[in-house]
């Protein structure tokens, strides 16, 4: 479970001070699929980073399965997935997918039989000696994943991870994300500027408001799961919840246009 | 440094061949006209050193030229007939044996100065990119020593250590190592705080982001480097023969310097340009050993 308890982050600077985050409360349960939406420069991944521990907040407090998240020091249990790409190049892809297991001293044994299975699930069967250069964006993207998902994460962050992807990959990788997501059922929280892709996903949909941001909207996707990735766009529920979420997303981006336009 | 290389990166397709063909024909005939190209490319290489050594030979034996002009005088040029009867007579002639000390003189302190030039530099590099404040103190320092033209301070080194090996390896790290420390630490400073953040997401201990991350970045950053490191310690080397030492191929110019005698001189500058050439690529292969992981690598730096 994750709670964020009245957090605010601002970023102080000389020329001026930038209220990132407002003052955001939220709690997500156990097992939920939670995509946070926004405008950019909303604050949504530094969300991420104050849960992950990467950051400081200035006000309130986040918290991972009801400990406070000490900054500096990585929850328990947690994963997180960029949207750089961070496999480590001089390694091939099975040492890429051991290391977690490596950093916990897992005997030999126990990171081959973990790596096969991992490498099955990700669809990398016979790309396990390969070096992260010989593989395509989609695939390095299911390494790091899978990097992640070897230390048996019951929370998974995932910031804008599909973000510098083309649609076709990106659509083949969301309908794995599921896969993985209904098998193992972690909490998941995904930060994307895409809502297509919330929508396609998630359970959930906190939308932001411009800095200092606050929630606008808390809504509930009701598309019944399990759902096919490539077929949902075409639903009508999918339209209505699309629909919802960008009455709101939409006044805001307008808005922020005009403020920028007034600048 | 590293041969710039002229070669054009890649030719464009040539014409396809008639239709009706199997593709083992075209396959074929592709890799044959390919194979001309480079015959062709060869031959005219060839001829040019064939050319270049023949007006040098020719000139320096006609006296209309030698008399009248000092770069086609033997007693200045030497001429290519004479440097192979002198390599003869130093390795296998009447001096057998008279070139070996010499040349084991100098790449051994070559390659000991690249050695000490490498570890430290790597070391230093790793330290300074994770320490920042280590870094702000230093750098006017670094900055000022790398500026000085280093090579006013071979006299120096010679002065301080003598005429032996000390000297030429001490001048080959003062030259070499500048250059792998601030690649080891551009390496070190390049590292993306995501890959970090990301093996901490992993469970990596600070010690093993070192271990894991950090130094085999700086590794990738060094061997970048090693094809100019070896090439630079070769040149610091030499410097220190020419200053003062009784051992090398520099020292072998120096005595060839003061006897006027050119002879000496072009069998001592011919092994000497065989020497880097040989280490140069030798390091180059090395390097792409060592970056098999990553061809975008190499090229980006």
């Amino acid at each position: 479970m994750i709670r964020l308890d009245r957090i605010e982050k601002t970023y102080f600077a000389r020329e001026r001070d930038v209220h990132a985050i407002g003052n955001i409360t939220a709690t997500i349960a156990a097992g939920e699929f939670v995509a946070i939406v926004g405008p950019s420069g909303c604050g949504k991944s530094t969300l991420l980073h104050l849960l992950a521990g990467f950051d400081v907040p200035t006000g309130g407090e986040a918290l991972v399965d009801g400990r406070r998240v000490v900054p500096g020091t990585v929850p328990k249990g947690l994963g997180y997935i960029f949207q750089k790409d961070t496999v480590l190049p001089w390694k091939r892809v099975r040492e890429n997918i051991a290391l977690g297991l490596t950093y916990r001293n897992v005997g030999r044994a126990a990171i081959d039989k973990k790596v096969a299975e991992l490498l099955k699930l990700g669809n990398l069967e016979g790309f396990g000696d390969a070096y992260p250069h010989q593989l395509s964006g989609g695939m390095r993207r299911r390494v790091a994943l899978l990097m992640t998902l070897a230390c048996d994460p019951q929370i998974l962050l995932l910031d804008e991870p599909f973000g510098a992807l083309d649609t076709h990959t990106r659509t083949l990788l969301h309908r794995e994300l599921i896969g993985i997501w209904r098998q193992m059922r972690q909490t998941v929280v995904l930060v994307t500027h895409d809502l297509d892709e919330a929508v396609t996903l998630s359970d959930r949909i906190i939308v932001l408001s411009r800095p200092p941001s606050r929630i606008l909207l808390d809504h509930r996707v009701d598309i019944p799961q399990p759902r096919d990735v490539f077929s949902v766009r075409d639903t009508p529920v999918f339209t209505e919840n699309f629909r919802t979420i960008w009455r709101v997303l939409g006044e805001e981006f307008r808005e922020g246009t005009a403020v920028e336009a007034a600048a | 440094m590293t041969l710039p290389s002229l070669e054009p990166v890649a030719r464009p397709a040539s014409p396809a061949p008639a239709e009706g063909t199997s593709r083992q024909e075209r396959l074929a005939a592709t890799t044959r006209r390919q194979r001309m190209t480079r015959l062709r490319l060869l031959a005219w290489q060839v001829a040019l050193v064939v050319l270049f050594l023949a007006i040098w030979e020719i000139g320096t034996r006609l006296s209309i030229l030698s008399k009248n002009a000092n770069i086609f005088d033997p007693f200045f040029v030497s001429r290519p007939s004479q440097i192979v009867s002198r390599l003869y007579d130093w390795t296998v002639g009447v001096k057998a044996g008279y070139l070996w000390p010499h040349l084991w003189a100098t790449l051994g302190a070559t390659m000991v100065g690249l050695v000490v030039a490498v570890v430290t530099g790597f070391f230093v590099g790793l330290l300074f990119s994770q320490k920042r404040e280590l870094a702000i103190v230093f750098n006017p320092f670094i900055v000022a020593l790398n500026s000085l033209p280093r090579i006013a301070f071979v006299p120096l080194i010679t002065m301080i250590f003598g005429l032996g090996l000390a000297s030429k390896v001490v001048t080959a790290w003062f030259i070499v190592f500048f250059l792998v420390f601030f690649n080891t630490f551009k390496g070190g400073m390049a590292i993306e705080k995501e890959l970090l953040d990301f093996c901490r997401t992993l469970g990596a201990s600070e010690r093993q982001l070192t271990l894991t991350v950090r130094i085999p970045n700086a590794m990738a950053w060094i061997f970048t480097a090693l094809p100019n490191a070896v090439s630079f310690s070769l040149i610091g080397v030499v410097i220190s023969e020419f200053v003062g030492s009784t051992t090398g191929m520099g020292y072998l110019i120096i005595v060839s310097l003061a006897t006027l005698n050119a002879g000496d001189m072009f069998a001592s500058l011919t092994v000497l340009s065989l020497v880097g050439v040989t280490l140069v690529s030798l390091f180059q292969m090395l390097e792409r050993r060592l970056l098999k992981w990553s061809p975008e690598f190499r090229e980006q730096n």
